[in-house]
Order: structure tokens, then C-alpha cells, then sequence
């Protein structure tokens, strides 16, 4: 690549620190079933598999593919920690590398290593949601650690001194919650 | 494109001023010209050129000073660049910086309309730095420059910013700066960071393959961008009193005061990184530059000993984000060359004497806005990336002023509150270094 990137980006919409993500993409006629293959042996891998809660990019909210019409195209749709913009080049050098697999089975894939193309065909692929809410605030970081701090809670109050614990004055905002937590 | 082998860096095409280190202590000089004629121009270029040429070829210990030359988008076209060529810069460069600073977060007391003239303004074409190790050297270079533009009726030096390196490598908040730099694949010179591979010079100077395995892109004709590099400069004032204040107001003694001021900068004030002193100020591991910035993040996870949100993990967290894989930090890294302007603020002095001191924050690499734009708006500004996104860079500010700043502690984490910011922005440029044939290539325009 030599020239400057002037390609228009097409933000996605942010909600608090998170983005959303979404990408359209045609499949090459004739590999929808290489591709329903390629989508099942990703959600075998591990972070993929239910229950993992483990997706190897650790600032990834929910993913998910779909293929529609009749299998002639295929949806991906997430939302992220951070801004759209930004991140697109660590996506593009890294883990969307991973969707290799997947991606060659689609249309407009000149694919590895030629990173700027990766980026350029991501590009080409994204569509602006029309709308787009969440129902909680908070990065990932944010919500592993207050899963963590809940497990610490749960582990106190299931302790028999934890009412006489959690009496000192100081503590009364814990207490406050104690009673259905 | 991806290129397997790795073509030498053209050290002797390449301003000295990028990849060299400076001496140090240096005392220094920033102008700033505008340029009325094109053809005067680019004679002034031509004979900037010749200086360079001759700054190259004395580099090494005998050096005596260390100019660089650089042109902000406008100032390309001062001189009669084609709209063809000028178009191929990055988006970027060619807005300039007055024009993003919503993005960089100079908004308020830091924003354009407040910025010191002609920062930020279509007239500043041609910025050029000097240093040398004392004034009277700095004297005779900067004559050799005055010589070259002074009977060139039609440029204008339009700004002057004198700036200085105190033996210490101390700046206005009592800290040691210009520690963390890349080691630069094909440098030539000694590898720091003994905990990293050395990144790769495409991306840092044009013309050669990044960490991403492909060219940098490169504005056109390959003679222009081949060998240049991207400059940012800022002028950075700090509220030195205001800082002491804040910190005298939260500690309970002295020692405290200098532990919260070493958790907001990730370094103790002589250097030393708290990732190998996190107890206490070690002046031989502060000095000593095979070992001071040698060193990870990945045992402190958590930030006990250096906090995720202190300035200089969060202008590079080094391996610290290496298992969440959403971002590559290799691609986010920077030369820094600042230096200090206005004079220290005498030790303990609380009260503000009105007196400008800050630093000259410049930057050096091959892409604005992945490198410097990116540090500045998600590691800078904004805490996303930690897991705070409510929280600031405490040194250096950002989006959200008033911000908190946690420190893990065992057993309890400790949380400033309400740090206002201690930076205000000047102002700034984006600047290009061009290599010297492309500097050549400019004086000879014909237009
Ligand atoms: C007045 C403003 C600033 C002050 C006083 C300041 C001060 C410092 C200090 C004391 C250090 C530690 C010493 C060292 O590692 O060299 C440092 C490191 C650093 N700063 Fe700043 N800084 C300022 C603004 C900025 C800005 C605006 C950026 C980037 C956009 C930045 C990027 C960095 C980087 C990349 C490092 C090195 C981190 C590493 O490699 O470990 N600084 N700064």
C-alpha cells in the first residue's frame, strides 16, 4: 500500500464505552456448506464453545455469525470495548486473523497476510447499526470484576458470622444489600 | 505487501534528529517560519538541506549540534508541492492538528482559540530545531540557520520557543523524561528493553516494513516520503504549584506525597521504574541506562507495585495487554524527544508564580493516527482499555477533568479523587521530516 487511506469509515454506534460491530459479507457461490463447516469447527474451538465465556479477544462482548438468504450471505455482529475507529487496525493485524477460515468463503477476500487489504475489505463490509441500545453499562473488565467482587460477597455472606460481620458502621452499604443478594 | 527480508535503513538519507539520541544535558531552539514565495522557499530549503547533509555526516560523539527540518502540510504547498502529491498525505497531516484537537481532547483551557499564536494556524510552514550541548555551540548553529534564511526578504520567523535538558533529564514535576523509547530494528544502536524485541524501523521512518509485515503508507512521489517520518510537537504547560498542592493536600507526610507522585508517573523521580523499585527511589537504577528501561508488566498485572493507570503504563503497557489480544501494542509505540521549556519551579514552592514552564512533548513516527493519536484518545484520555473508563491520564490529563486515579494497594486500594488537569496545550503542530534527497527534491520544485 502506498497510498494514503482516504476510504470513508462508517463508524459503528457507541453506548458508553462500548461499540457496536457489524458486517455484512456475500458468500462465493458454491462454498456455503465449506462455510457452515468453517462456522461449526469455530464454535468448537474453545471461547466459542457454550458455556466458555472465554472469547480470545478479551474486549469482545458477544459475537456471532449468520448466515441469511438462503445461505448466500453471512452476518457478523458484536460489540466491543472502545472506540470503532481506533481499533481497527490491531482487529485487522491480528484477531480477525483468526476468521480466516471463515472470510475466504466470502466474496472480496484477498486474505492473509496482506494486512491493509484485511482492513480494507473489514471496511468494505461494515454497516452503521440503525439502532442500538444496551441494557448495562460497563466494560468487560468492569463486569469480570464484579462478577469476582459478587463471589467474594456470596463466599462472606454464607458465612454464620456474617450478620455480626457486616453490623460495623462502616460496612453498612454491604449489609444493604445482604438481605437478597 | 509483505516483505520477508529487511532492506538497511538508510541511516545517512534519514535526519539525525529522529532516530539519533541527543546529548545530553543540551540547551535548544524551535523556530517556526512561514513562507511567503515559493521560490524563496525553496532556497531556503536548499540551503537547510546543505546543513543537514553536513549535520548527518558529523554524527556520533563529535557531533557538536543536531538540526531537524520539518513542514506541516501548508508549508508543503508554500513551497509549490502538486495538489497531486500533497493529496497523498494521511487525512491527518493534512487537517493538521488545530483541526482534530476535539478528538485529542484540547478542548477548554486547551483548546485552539486559546492557543498561542501562530499555533494552529495556516501560517506556520516550516518548523526547525536545533540543539546543541551548551549556548555558545547552540549560538554558532543557530547563526549557521539565521545565515540561511536571513536574506530571504519573504520568510518570516513567525514563533521561538528556546528549551533546555538540565543534566538531572529532569523536567518541571521533578521527574527524569525521555527514558521509555523503542529499540529500533536496524538502528545501530544498543537494544533498552532486553523484555522486547526491538520494533520495527517502518514503523518509525517510511520506506521500510512495519510490525503489521507491510509498507507504511507513504505519500507520493516515493522520493518525498521514502526515509521521512511524521513529527507532532506540543507545547505542554504545567501547573507545577497546582500539582504540589494537590499532592501535599492528599498525603499524610512527605514520603507518602512522594509515593502518590511516583504512582501517577509509573517512575520514581531519578528514572527508576516502579516495575523494579516499587518501594523506594533508586538513583543507580534511575541512572543507568542498561537497566532502567528494561522491564514488563506482566508480575503486576493487578498494578501493586506500578498502577494500570499511571502516565507511562498507559502511554505503553508494554506486555501488559498481550493476553487480551485486543490490541497489538507494538503497533502503538513512539520516538519521544521532548524537552523542557521555562524555568523550574523552585522546590516547595506551592504558590503559582505565573511564570510559563512546561515541556516540548514531540513525537516521532510513521503514523499519526494509529501511533500518536491513538496513545493520546485511548490510553491518554480515556481509561477503556483499564476497566476505569471514567479515568484520566493523573498527569497529563484528558477527557475527563476532574478525574480519580486508583492506586491497588494491598490491603486497601487507595483512590485519588478529583485530580484536576495539571496540563494545559499550547499548541501544536503535525509536522513531516522529510529524508534529505526528498529535502533536495522539495528545493528543486519546479513549479
Ligand atoms: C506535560 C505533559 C507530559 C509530561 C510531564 C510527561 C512526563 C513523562 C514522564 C516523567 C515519563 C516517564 C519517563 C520516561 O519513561 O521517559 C513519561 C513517559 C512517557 N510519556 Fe509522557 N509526559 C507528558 C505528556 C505525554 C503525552 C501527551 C504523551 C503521548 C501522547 C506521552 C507519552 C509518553 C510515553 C510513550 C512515555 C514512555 C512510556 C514507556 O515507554 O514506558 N507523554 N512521560
Amino acid at each position: 500500500m502506498t497510498t494514503a487511506d482516504q476510504g470513508t469509515t462508517r463508524p459503528g454506534i457507541r453506548v458508553g464505552s462500548v461499540s457496536e460491530f457489524t458486517l455484512f459479507f456475500r458468500v462465493i457461490p458454491g462454498h456455503a456448506d465449506e462455510l457452515r463447516d468453517a462456522l461449526t469447527a469455530l464454535q468448537n474451538t474453545p471461547g466459542y464453545r457454550p458455556g466458555d465465556y472465554e472469547v480470545a479477544i478479551a474486549s469482545i462482548h458477544e459475537a456471532r455469525f449468520a448466515l441469511f438468504d438462503d445461505d448466500t450471505r453471512l452476518l457478523f455482529a458484536t460489540s466491543f470495548d472502545g472506540s470503532w475507529d481506533a481499533y481497527m487496525e490491531d482487529f485487522a493485524a491480528g484477531p480477525l486473523q483468526l476468521f480466516d477460515a471463515i472470510f475466504r468463503h466470502t466474496e472480496g477476500y484477498a486474505g492473509l497476510p496482506d494486512v491493509a487489504a484485511v482492513k480494507e475489505f473489514i471496511l468494505g463490509a461494515q454497516v452503521t447499526a440503525a439502532a442500538y441500545a444496551r441494557n448495562y453499562p460497563g466494560t468487560v473488565k468492569e463486569l469480570r470484576k464484579a462478577e469476582r467482587l459478587r463471589g467474594a460477597f456470596d463466599r462472606v455472606l454464607d458465612d454464620p458470622r456474617a450478620e455480626e460481620a457486616l453490623s460495623h458502621p462502616a460496612l453498612k452499604p454491604l449489609l444493604d444489600e445482604a438481605a437478597d443478594a | 505487501m509483505s516483505t520477508e527480508q529487511q532492506p538497511a535503513l538508510e541511516l545517512d538519507d534519514i535526519q539525525a534528529g529522529a532516530l539519533h539520541e541527543r546529548p545530553s544535558p543540551y540547551v535548544g531552539r524551535y523556530l517556526l517560519l512561514r513562507l511567503h514565495d515559493p521560490a524563496q522557499g525553496r532556497e531556503l530549503v536548499r540551503r537547510l538541506h546543505s546543513l543537514l547533509v553536513a549535520g548527518n555526516r558529523a554524527q556520533g560523539a563529535g557531533a557538536q549540534a543536531w538540526a531537524t527540518v520539518a513542514f506541516t502540510w501548508a508549508g508543503l504547498a508554500a513551497l509549490g508541492v502538486p495538489r497531486s502529491s500533497l493529496d497523498t498525505f494521511p487525512r491527518e497531516f493534512r487537517e493538521g492538528m488545530a483541526a482534530r484537537a476535539h478528538e485529542l481532547g484540547d478542548v477548554g483551557a486547551s483548546a485552539p482559540e486559546h492557543w498561542e499564536w501562530p499555533l494552529g494556524t495556516d501560517a506556520v510552514h516550516v518548523a526547525v530545531s536545533v540543539l546543541a550541548r551548551d549556548e555558545e555551540r547552540l549560538e554558532a548553529v543557530a547563526a549557521g540557520a539565521r545565515a540561511r534564511y536571513e536574506d530571504l526578504a519573504s520568510v518570516e520567523v513567525v514563533w521561538r520557543q528556546d528549551c533546555y535538558q538540565l543534566p538531572s533529564g529532569r523536567t518541571s514535576f521533578g521527574f527524569k523524561d525521555g527514558i521509555g523509547n523503542p529499540d529500533v530494528e536496524g538502528s545501530g544502536l544498543p537494544a533498552r528493553n532486553s523484555s522486547e524485541r526491538p520494533i520495527k524501523a517502518g514503523e518509525f521512518i517510511l520506506g521500510y516494513p512495519d510490525e503489521t509485515g507491510s509498507l507504511p503508507p507513504m505519500p507520493q512521489p516515493d522520493v518525498l516520503g521514502r526515509n521521512g517520518t511524521y513529527l507532532v510537537f506540543r507545547k505542554l504547560h504545567t501547573d507545577v504549584a497546582a500539582y504540589r498542592r494537590y499532592l501535599r493536600d492528599r498525603a499524610r507526610d512527605r514520603d507518602e506525597e512522594r509515593m502518590l507522585a511516583a504512582k501517577m508517573v509509573g517512575r520514581w523521580p531519578s528514572g527508576a521504574p516502579l516495575a523494579l523499585a516499587p518501594d523506594a527511589d533508586d538513583p543507580a537504577l534511575g541512572a543507568d541506562p542498561a537497566r532502567n528501561n528494561s522491564f514488563g508488566y506482566r508480575d503486576d498485572l493487578r498494578g501493586f507495585k506500578c498502577p494500570a493507570g499511571a502516565h507511562a503504563r498507559r502511554a505503553n503497557p508494554r506486555d501488559a495487554l498481550e493476553d487480551e489480544r485486543s490490541v497489538d501494542v507494538r503497533l502503538h509505540r513512539m520516538i519521544r524527544r521532548g524537552t523542557s521549556y521555562g524555568p523550574l519551579l523552585p522546590d516547595d514552592v506551592l504558590e503559582d508564580d505565573g511564570v510559563d514552564r512546561g515541556i516540548v512533548f514531540v513525537f516521532a513516527g510513521a503514523h499519526l493516527k494509529r501511533q500518536f493519536e491513538f496513545v493520546k484518545t485511548q490510553w491518554i484520555n480515556d481509561g477503556v482499555f483499564i476497566g476505569a473508563p471514567e479515568e484520566s491520564d493523573p498527569l497529563v490529563g484528558g477527557a475527563h477533568a476532574p478525574t480519580d486515579f486508583t492506586i491497588p494497594h494491598v490491603p486497601i486500594r487507595r483512590r485519588l479523587r478529583d485530580l484536576p488537569s495539571f496540563v494545559v496545550t499550547r499548541g501544536g503542530e503535525y509536522c513531516f521530516a522529510p529524508g534529505l534527497r526528498a529535502l533536495k527534491w522539495l528545493g528543486d520544485l519546479d513549479s
